[in-house]
């Protein structure tokens, strides 16, 4: 990638990447057809909803400058972001920043949990079945994580819902925490939010196992037919020393880096599981901002995301880079 | 022309799970081909009582308005396949071609690619997509559009370095100084080398294209007209109650595991597939075991 | 390779305990604070009703969809209330219409508090009815409408309105009352979400807000004026499926979908009840320049094509009532039982549609007239109502009309129908009980011009007899009168059909009368749950 190139063009492109990004957040959202401030029709049956006036509307279209022409609200964007100032949110009432921090410690629990998770379970199983390469427990391990990892995490949240939240009503529907329950202490607490998390965490968990699993299994086949194994080997250095000396080391370096580049795509899979389990997470305000067309709170969401997939690719770059100083340009960017 | 027994070696290759995918996707392409053969009822017209569990006259039951739910399953196949052959067709072939340019041509035009190739890795595609849903609006061809726009870039990246890869080959190096024109290189070495990868990677976007359409679908986004199996989904999950009925029982897990069902066959199919276009991993694994 | 057979086993049983752990958490007993207080002047201690998000519930903050008003008016009062029947006086003891609907005097009641202790004064209701005049409040009812608020004796309040009718008087008894002292400096009232913007005079405080979970918690103020609470704490919490939550306990009320009412009916621990339909879908048709729907027998032709029986048992289950071509619904208190009715008959409809002049058939049995021109049209939709579409399609068929599925996101639906780019259109909406007068703007002419978009604005159609009704029952102050107008402006719509309702919604409510009993309506809404006076004391109300 672009970020240890001393040369200055290599900059100018990352910037002019950004300034894309940053483009398209704007445009993005107002493309849409449809009106924030028109309220016709309601979204459920029986739902009520204030029918604005034409002349209520004009009101709110100037009260948050939309009215303006686009290049003004364009550069005012620009303004007020270089002030780190993401904007007020039109249906939420609130200052788009503190929404969004409110949401995100509730995703970043189920994401970081998920991906803890599936990368210790699929590495454990992935070294378990290198060793074991080819024998009954690794072709049923494999045929198994195979055929479950390829099934959306929404679908599996669904399963997970119906038949231990719903059938047998072991887990809440929905929420993440029961409300006014007057806990009686921290452990409490504790137990009842990660009973609230338990089943997306495990939808988001099974569906990414496969992926650390297969490069765990693969990288590490590949370094045990390694000469210097061999060598070692012959030298009786124990099996043990050698696993976790040479073989592990050398097989996490694609793994470190895989979990990090894939942080993008979860983000996806958590927001069609936050909306399953109605988890009050930034995938659900995701949706309900989009149908509400609050274009500041879709751009702040949307800005969250991409820095945060930004950075994960810078580390993944820094934690390559560290772990195997010969890193290519060339190499890192098949990284994916 | 290739002799029956020709096919069948060339199904032997494939694994267990594979041939098991294969079928599988096989009666897929059977009922979307067949849908109004082998379906009695209607797709879109009631035909029975609403929520009817399965019987002799509906055998996975009816929805809501009373409609078969075995001829949704047919027709709704019909989705999936056109959506995940279209998506894949259009990325892999974009994609592709792109690959191909910006290895090829290098320089300012490989920068620029690059550079949105990157974007396009780092959008989130989900939120994008819900977005982009929303503006193209619904139709099978703009679903197809707007999860194509974020598949290419796969595809892309893969041929790309393929091509560099085999550029620096010394065989490539040598037809070039003998005066190889680009359409020969292209055509004698470079396709020849790209097409598995592409056709590899075509088959990961066709499930991967299912699988976003029947979460646009889930989230109300798809195209509430198409009958898709996300759909069904979506009307499952949306009916009021839908948890203490038994109504689920049929009208949520055909769907389901119809949708499981595809998915996880052409995730077996493509990984046989990978496995021909790269030989490499047999011969690992064969070398590892002779130890 | 014992350490990663160790490590495997030690993941799985810490996964396992995991779990374990989680579900035994689940045998916890039922929080313990439900049992009654004794000695507490309060019949109940704590209410919970299914929650969510609805906005900060001060009058310019809450959402504008969703039930938030309706939290925001247990924190503020009003001029005047609704309850069952219509309006009572309120904060108002009395009120006087004058000079025709353009001037009401208000008798303002004595001793009234903010929740903060100070006192309710006239100057608090002059500035909150012009300040709601100059920023319009979510649920707005008087924006841009007050020419003069005069205080003419110690608790009297004359207010002079732009826009003369008995509707005003509505709208104005509706408006909140918010205190002077504290909004006087906002200039944003939107973004103004402190704690003192959720200070009011009505019967609850609230103590409790989080957004990301949409909970509240409302307490019952202690100082409050009006009749006594009977519930002391009003929690809101996040359900999913609201049903499991009332089963086990966790919440006191809940919706009911028709499939599940045998699970309660026939048990005494529970009451169930029909909401009135005051929430409805209806049929939008564009009557502009080109269109076939311009000629009524068309429009009466779909009318009677349509079995509207079958989408009350299909698309509602059940919980709805058929919709009335007279627009007002039948629990409406202006509505006319005796309009024209177009119950399913496929005979007529054909009839009427060879009177038009479609009287050919072209190879697929779709009508078309002798220019060759086809009947078949496009149905705009959200995704939610492509199922209702779907048979509507099924039986227009029938008659040889062909209806095209157009379904489209619900902001872009909407967005669609102001501007009037479609042939027919499905919106659902509440409203329904509402002052007849919405009438007037949906099928008025002079839509241009008038505030609400309520909003349709029907392109094309224009009926002079119809807009001279509409401003006679606009003007008309004897109620008796304006019922006598309202009727007749039903009649005639019900013969125009410019719009068709499709059915009205009647959910059921379920909840333990044992628990609490207080529920009731107001005259014109549909939820038990939405009316302050269900949380009253339900003697004095003079």
């Amino acid at each position: 990638m672009i970020f240890f190139q001393g040369k200055k063009s290599r900059v100018i492109e990352y910037l002019f990447t950004i300034w894309v990004i940053f483009t398209l957040n704007f445009f993005l959202p107002r493309t849409m057809p449809g009106d924030p401030f028109l309220f016709i029709s309601a979204d459920e049956e029986g739902e009520e909803v204030a029918q604005f006036s034409e002349e209520q509307r004009n009101y709110y279209m100037a009260y948050y400058g939309l009215d303006r022409p686009l290049y003004s609200q364009y550069f005012s964007y620009f303004s007020d972001l270089s002030k780190g100032y993401l904007g007020y949110s039109l249906y939420y009432n609130q200052p788009v920043t503190i929404i969004l921090l409110h949401r995100l410690p509730w995703t970043l629990c189920l994401v970081m949990t998920a991906v803890i998770l599936s990368t210790v379970i699929g590495i454990v199983l992935g070294g378990f079945c290198a060793v074991y390469a080819d024998r009954w427990e690794d072709r049923l391990l494999y045929f198994m994580l195979i055929a479950i990892s390829e099934i959306p995490a929404f679908l599996v949240g669904l399963v997970l819902l119906f038949f231990f939240a719903a059938g047998m009503g072991l887990f809440p529907l929905s929420g993440a925490m029961t409300h006014f329950s007057g806990y009686d202490g921290f452990m409490e607490k504790t137990g009842d939010i990660l009973h609230h998390a338990a089943l997306p965490v495990i939808a988001l968990t099974l569906t990414r196992i496969s992926g650390i699993f297969l490069l765990t299994r693969s990288s590490i086949i590949t370094v045990l037919t390694k000469t210097y194994i061999k060598t070692a080997r012959a030298k009786g250095i124990s099996g043990q020393r050698i696993f976790i000396k040479h073989i592990f080391r050398n097989a996490m370096l694609p793994i470190v880096t895989r979990v990090f580049l894939s942080l993008g795509s979860l983000v996806g899979g958590a927001i069609l599981v936050e909306n399953v389990f109605a988890y009050p997470g930034l995938g659900k305000l995701m949706r309900d901002a989009v149908m509400m067309h609050d274009y500041p709170l879709i751009q702040g969401i949307f800005l969250m995301v991409t820095i945060s997939v930004l950075s994960a690719n810078f580390i993944a770059d820094l934690v390559y880079k560290k772990l195997d100083p010969r890193i290519s340009d060339a190499a890192a960017a098949d990284g994916h | 022309m290739m002799m029956p027994g020709k096919y069948l070696t060339f199904i032997n290759r494939f694994s267990k799970t594979g041939q098991t995918g294969l079928i599988i996707v096989g009666i897929v392409f059977f009922m979307a081909i067949f849908a109004p053969l082998i379906s009695v009822h209607s797709h879109k017209l009631s035909s029975g009582p609403p929520l009817s569990s399965p019987n002799g006259e509906h055998i996975l039951g009816t929805d809501e308005l009373g409609v078969d739910l075995w001829a949704q399953i047919c027709f709704g196949s019909r989705i999936s396949l056109v959506i995940g052959m279209g998506t894949a067709l259009l990325a892999g072939s974009c994609g592709g071609l792109i690959g191909v340019l910006a290895a090829y041509s290098g320089g300012m035009t490989d920068r620029i690619l690059m550079r949105i190739i990157d974007i396009i890795t780092v959008l989130p595609d989900l939120p994008v997509m819900i977005v982009l849903a929303a503006f193209f609006g619904p139709g099978l061809i703009n679903i197809i559009i707007v999860l194509s726009l974020f598949s290419w870039v796969a595809t892309a990246r893969i041929v790309r370095s393929q091509v560099l890869q085999l550029k620096e080959q010394l065989y490539i190096k040598s037809a070039e100084t003998y005066g190889a024109g680009t359409w020969y290189l292209m055509k004698r070495h470079f396709l020849p080398e790209i097409f598995p990868l592409v056709a590899v990677s075509m088959i990961r976007l066709t499930g991967k294209a299912i699988v976003a359409e029947a979460g646009l679908s889930f989230l109300g986004l798809g195209d509430p007209a198409s009958g898709s199996w996300g759909l069904i989904i979506h009307h499952a999950t949306s009916f009021t109650g839908i948890y203490y009925t038994n109504f689920w029982k049929w009208w949520l897990i055909a769907p389901w595991i119809a949708l499981t069902l595809m998915v996880s066959s052409l995730a077996f199919i493509s990984r046989d597939f990978e496995r021909f276009a790269d030989p490499r991993m047999d011969r690992r694994k064969n070398r590892y075991q002779k130890q | 390779m014992n350490k990663v057979k160790i490590l495997g086993s030690i993941f799985l049983i810490m996964l396992i305990s995991f779990i374990f752990y989680v579900n035994s958490n689940k045998k916890r007993e039922e929080p313990e604070n439900r049992k009654p207080i004794i000695n507490s002047p309060f019949e109940v201690d704590t209410i919970r009703l299914p929650g969510g998000d609805w906005g900060y519930p001060s009058p310019y903050a809450h959402y504008p969809r969703g039930p938030g008003g309706f939290k925001m008016c247990l924190i503020f009062d009003s001029l005047l209330e609704r309850d069952e029947k219509g309006l009572i006086p309120w904060l108002a003891v009395n009120y006087e219409i004058q000079d025709n609907g353009k001037k009401f005097l208000f008798t303002l009641r004595d001793g009234v508090k903010w929740h903060n202790g100070k006192p309710l004064t006239m100057e608090d209701v002059k500035f909150s009815l012009l300040y709601a005049s100059k920023h319009p409040m979510t649920w707005s009812y008087i924006f841009n409408k007050i020419e003069t608020v005069e205080i003419t004796d110690k608790n009297k309040v004359l207010v002079i309105v732009t826009n003369p009718g008995p509707v005003m008087l509505y709208n104005l008894g509706r408006t909140r009352i918010i205190p002077r002292h504290i909004w006087e400096k906002v200039n944003v009232p939107k973004e103004f979400t402190a704690t003192e913007a959720v200070t009011g005079c009505g019967p609850y405080r609230l103590t409790e807000y989080s957004k990301e979970h949409g909970t509240y918690r409302f307490e019952a103020f202690k100082d409050y004026w009006g009749p006594a609470q009977r519930v002391k704490t009003l929690e809101f919490i996040p359900v999913s499926e609201s049903i499991l939550a009332f089963e086990k306990g966790e919440i006191d009320m809940s919706g009911l979908p028709t499939d599940i009412l045998p699970r309660f009916l026939n048990d005494t621990r529970y009451k169930i009840v029909k909401s009135p339909g005051f929430w409805g879908y209806r049929l939008l048709f564009n009557m502009g320049e080109t269109s076939s729907l311009k000629d009524k027998k068309v429009r009466q032709a779909i009318s009677y094509g349509i079995d509207l029986d079958e989408l009350v048992a299909k698309i509602a289950r059940g919980a709805a009532i058929p919709g009335s071509a007279g627009i007002l619904p039948p629990d409406h208190v202006m509505y006319n039982p005796f309009v024209m009715s177009y119950s399913r008959n496929l005979k007529i409809a054909k009839g009427l549609l060879s009177k038009a002049g479609y009287d050919l058939l072209n190879d697929k049995g779709l009508r078309k007239n002798k220019a060759g021109k086809v009947l078949s049209f496009q149905v705009l939709c959200s995704g939610r109502e492509v199922r209702m579409v779907q048979i509507l399609k099924e039986r227009l068929f029938e008659i040889g009309i062909n209806i095209n599925i157009q379904s489209v996101d619900g902001k872009t639906r909407d967005a669609r129908v102001r501007n009037h780019e479609y042939q027919m259109a499905i919106t659902g909406h509440g409203g329904w009980g509402a002052d007849p007068d919405y009438l007037k703007i949906r099928f008025g002419h002079d839509f241009s011009r008038s505030n609400s978009p309520s909003v349709s604005g029907l392109p094309g159609y224009n009926n002079d007899t119809l807009n001279l009704l509409f401003h006679q029952q606009h003007m008309e102050m004897n109620k008796e009168k304006r019922r006598k107008i309202v009727f007749r402006i039903q009649e005639m719509l019900a013969e125009d059909v410019p719009d068709l309702p499709l059915f009205y919604t009647t959910g059921f409510t379920v909840f333990r009368p044992e628990k609490y009993n207080g529920w009731e309506f107001m005259f014109d809404h549909h939820s038990l749950a939405h009316s302050k006076l269900s949380y009253l004391e339900k003697k004095i109300r003079k």
